[in-house]
């Protein structure tokens, strides 16, 4: 009866142990999915930091020319006697 | 019928972006969400394992929880990142559309500016448009050989006088016109005491531009005709033809070394001319004879026709 019992633990405890590790494995292969997801945000971070950041710059380069043209117009507009002549 | 289809166009357009942002906001929204989600699952698994007997069941339901949530995310992130993506590109292209029209318009300006540039340069400049004709010689009746003459004696550089240059011409015209076919008839008319240098210069340019027919029969007549001969030699060095263009330039050379020479050929050309008017009086009378013998000897039709042209000329 006791070699009974003690082969039934030792079942048990092997059954509980492959459970662990399953549970070990799925829990790695969640953890992994989610550093993949985290290290995906971070590049996208990282790009779309780029992307803005050139944009702002063609956008400050254009504010800068359209100012400068809006003052060219308004000096030109401002003496009609250059666009008669 | 277009501005219908444009605003159409606009309306869809303005629906289109307008679904994608409520879209995108609803995905942002839901990826906030996520999180609170996922701490209220984990919440409520903790207690149930630990609370529950089935503790196994608990289990493979977070297990089946958490899968779910995870791909769940990654579509959300997914669809955030794209729309983002798209959102910036397409806001590079308009920047980069407006580029475009700015450089365009400073294009447009620099243009003006430099218009208006060259027109306030060229009022500044004070420059005279002097009007520019066309070469052309328009010779009117009357004078204009004379002026023609003039002109292309100036251009070629003589400094002839007008009347010298129109006797010169006119006797060069006269030599050309009798060069050819009737010097068989000028040797009988022509007896005249011309100095010798004329007479050989005439021979040799006349040798050198004449055919060989011609050069025969001038080979048998030597030195008949002197006083034409020098006429036309005087005019020759001095006529600024066209088919001769090294004569003029010889003649303005000479006329630089001597420059009483033209004017000496000129008189010695009149004096010739009168003396030749005296030898066709006395023609009759002195070498009747010998025109006779020339006349029997080369007379033609030809001939006659040539004589008669040149007795009216």
């Amino acid at each position: 009866m006791a070699r009974a019992g003690g082969i039934t633990n030792a079942v048990n405890v092997g059954i509980a142990v492959q459970a662990d590790w399953e549970n070990r494995e799925f829990i790695s292969h969640i953890s992994l999915n989610v550093r993949r997801l985290f290290e995906f945000l971070l590049q996208f971070e990282a790009t779309t930091k780029s992307k803005l950041a050139s944009l702002n710059e063609k956008l400050d380069t254009l504010e800068r020319r359209l100012e400068a043209l809006e003052v060219q117009v308004g000096t030109a507009t401002a003496n009609p006697s250059l666009l008669s002549t | 019928m277009t501005a219908s289809s444009v605003s159409r166009e606009a309306s869809n357009y303005d629906e289109v972006s307008m679904q994608q942002s409520l879209l995108f906001s609803d995905s942002l929204k839901d990826l906030k969400n996520l999180r609170t989600q996922l701490y209220s699952a984990a919440e409520y698994f903790e207690l149930s394992y630990t609370d529950d007997d089935q503790k196994q069941i608990v289990v493979e339901t977070l297990k089946d929880y958490a899968i779910k949530a995870l791909v769940n995310t990654v579509d959300h992130l997914g669809s955030v990142t794209y729309k983002v993506n798209d959102l910036l590109d397409e806001k590079v292209d308009e920047v980069s559309g407006t580029e475009f029209r700015v450089s365009c318009i400073e294009q447009r300006l620099r243009t003006c500016r430099e218009y208006i540039d060259h027109e306030g340069l060229t009022q500044q400049s004070l420059m005279i448009n002097t009007p520019k004709y066309h070469k052309r010689y328009i010779l009117p009746v009357g004078e204009t050989m004379h002026g023609a003459l003039r002109t292309k004696s100036k251009y070629l550089g003589c400094s002839l006088d007008d009347e010298d240059d129109w006797n010169q011409f006119r006797d060069a015209v006269r030599a050309t016109i009798t060069e050819t076919p009737t010097s068989s008839v000028r040797k009988g008319r022509s007896p005249s005491p011309s100095p010798r240098h004329p007479q050989r210069s005439a021979t040799f340019s006349f040798t050198s531009t004449v055919p060989k027919k011609q050069l025969e029969k001038r080979t048998v007549s030597p030195l008949r005709f002197p006083l034409l001969r020098s006429g036309s030699v005087s005019s020759r060095s001095t006529t600024p033809t066209s088919s001769r263009p090294t004569t003029p330039s010889s003649a303005a050379a000479a006329r630089r070394r001597y420059p009483s020479e033209p004017r000496k050929s000129a008189s010695m050309r009149i004096q010739a001319e009168t003396e030749n008017s005296k030898d066709i009086e006395q023609y009759p009378s002195k070498s009747k004879r010998l025109l006779k013998a020339l006349l029997s000897r080369r007379k033609s039709k030809k001939d006659d026709m040539l004589y008669t042209y040149l007795d009216e000329y």
